[in-house]
């Protein structure tokens, strides 16, 4: 493909998502609103882990804390307005917690991420409780969802944009560096410490967004729905399935993944998550390079032939 | 006389019960470039890693040009010029060799200019290394000797005053040790670098070098030009029984 076949192709793609609201039908919207969510999720959650090979659970903590900022500015703050303060509060808290906890790796980095979802979600259930004598929230004026489809879609693109830049710059150099190994970065002159709370810091942005965002959608938001440990595994997976080097594969694996699960969902409602975690399996089985290993393999053999 | 570049006092490093360098003094200045030899497990090692900010010494101060960066953290160290290599290749494994040298220079050689201009370019480093045909290759695919060649290409690509190495010619040649001990020389020679060279053959590495210190059991037993030290009755007898090197020193 050249330069300008894919930046048509882009640019088609584009049109193309703008327009689906006028172009589909309910369900399918809905659908590709799922898709795009967890492209965003795992693009921006790839952006840093996928780099240093750090694995990060806190993907639902930056959520829910974005979605909280909707609930709780929803009366007062204009839509945009809340959906970029959720996530500067998501990026500011992730570098704070970043600042404490980024020396860690490996298991202890990964439950410490967990445990901050679990201990924000408590927090603020308590403070419902106690202080406004609820549990969940319901937003009154939510705008219409044609609103929300193009928020959520320029965040994924935003996503994927800020993924690229950060790929080509300086600091995608140190990230990697990292990944590879950290002392020798250091001896070579990266501030390994800052890099990481930066890169940390940013991809918790899109989160954050993302929760404010999709608060919208839900109208009624409580902590367990937002604050679901399931919103962190699931994109962890997308984005590990996808080849969480890549900016392409975790986006990929967002679409099928989200297709996957609806069609086992309708066609299976007994046996899909079974069926999932089977799929799952054999992919990390036969493809530890992600679905992205596929394309360099196909590359290979067409160049190759 | 002009103030050492590089500067170690009493340097000091404990694991637990073992005492691993001993109260080392070492004054290095621009320019010159100094042999570390010493039977294994002396300590040489772990002496690079607290020159290199790796690892904070027990006890003894640092300085790099007159700043004191004991305690400091190893990207510090790079800044202000001390750049090194591992003992066992620590290479970029993923990354090609040729982003191996340019990551170096897109950290700490950024802020300063070599008086050199060729080593301003990754490929011209690698080219001065003879590793110009490996360029694109992935550096964990080199051979262990390349991996080694390339620790130095990484190394210059951060544009030091202050260059540590660490047994860069084991598993060479002959052929190829002479060669790569006249590269050292070289870069030495036209950049003004401070050069501390670790290298177990050290018949090799006496006649490159113009200052030879000697560790062992972690202090520091000799210091000096290569001659004297050969002949220095506490060098010998720390190298009694290791593989005859005393004969072929005073040889
Ligand atoms: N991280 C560590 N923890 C505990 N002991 C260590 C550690 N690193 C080194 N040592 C010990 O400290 C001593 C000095 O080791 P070092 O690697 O500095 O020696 P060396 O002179 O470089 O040896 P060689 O010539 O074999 O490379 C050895 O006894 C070694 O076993
Ligand atoms: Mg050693």
């Amino acid at each position: 493909m050249t330069l300008r076949d894919s930046m048509l192709a882009t640019l088609l793609t584009a049109l193309a998502l703008t327009a689906m609201p006028w172009l589909v039908s309910d369900f399918a919207l809905a659908l590709t609103l799922t898709c795009l969510m967890y492209a965003g999720l795992a693009v921006s959650w790839a952006m840093f882990c996928g780099a240093t090979n750090y694995l990060s659970l806190a993907t639902a903590a930056f959520f829910g804390m974005g979605a909280y900022v909707t609930a709780w500015g929803a009366e007062g703050l204009p839509y945009g307005v809340a959906v970029l303060i959720g996530g500067l509060v998501a990026a500011a808290i992730a570098g704070l917690v970043g600042a404490a906890v980024l020396h860690l790796r490996g298991a202890y980095f990964a439950v410490i991420t967990f445990g901050l979802g679990e201990l924000v979600r408590h927090a603020i259930t308590y403070y419902e409780k106690a202080y406004a004598g609820t549990v969940g929230r319901v937003i009154s004026e939510p705008p219409d969802s044609v609103t929300i489809y193009h928020t959520v879609l320029l965040l994924a693109a935003l996503a994927v944009i800020t993924a690229l830049a950060v790929r080509s710059s300086r600091l995608g150099l140190a990230l990697r560096g990292i990944g590879s190994d950290e002392e020798r970065a250091r001896t070579l002159g990266v501030n390994t410490r800052r890099a990481k709370i930066a890169a940390f810091s940013l991809s918790a942005f899109f989160a954050g967004a993302l929760g404010a965002a999709m608060a919208m959608r839900w109208t009624y938001i409580d902590p367990l729905t937002v604050f679901n440990p399931f919103i962190g595994f699931q994109t962890v997976l997308i984005a590990m399935v996808g080849g969480a080097q890549t900016i392409i594969g975790p986006v990929a694996s967002a679409v099928l993944f989200s297709l996957l699960t609806e069609f086992l969902r309708l066609q299976f409602p007994y046996l899909f998550l079974i069926l999932l975690g089977l799929l799952l399996i054999l992919l990390v089985l036969y493809l530890p390079g992600g679905l992205a290993s596929l394309l360099v393999r196909w590359r290979w053999r067409k160049s190759g032939a | 006389m002009r103030e050492a570049l590089l500067s170690a006092q009493g340097v000091t490093v404990h694991f637990g019960g073992l005492v691993a360098v001993d109260g080392v003094d070492l004054e290095v200045h621009a320019g010159e470039m100094v042999g570390v030899i010493g039977p294994n497990g002396a300590g040489k090692t772990t002496f690079f890693h607290t020159l290199s900010g790796v690892l904070v010494p027990t006890a003894g101060r640092i300085a790099v040009a007159g700043d004191d960066l004991t305690g400091k953290s190893a990207h510090i160290y790079a800044a202000h010029g001390v750049a090194r290599t591992f003992q066992t290749p620590r290479v970029f494994k993923e990354m090609s060799a040729v982003d191996n040298v340019r990551f170096g220079l897109e950290f700490a050689g950024r802020t300063r200019q070599h008086a050199h201009d060729a080593f301003d370019d990754p490929f011209a480093i690698l080219d001065f290394l003879g590793l110009a045909a490996v360029a694109s290759v992935p550096a964990g695919g080199l051979t262990p000797s390349r991996q080694r060649l390339l620790e130095i290409g990484m190394a210059l690509g951060a544009r030091p005053r202050v260059l540590l190495l660490d047994e860069v010619a084991s598993g060479l040649t002959h052929a190829e040790v002479e060669k790569t001990a006249q590269l050292i020389r070289r870069v030495r020679d036209e950049l003004g670098l401070a050069v501390i060279w670790i290298e177990h053959a050290v018949r090799v590495l006496m006649s490159y070098v113009e200052r030879v210190a000697v560790l062992h059991q972690g202090a520091k037993i000799a210091d000096g030009d290569p001659r004297s030290v050969a002949r220095d009755p506490a060098v010998v007898e720390a190298y009694l029984g290791e593989e005859g090197d005393t004969q072929r020193m005073a040889a």
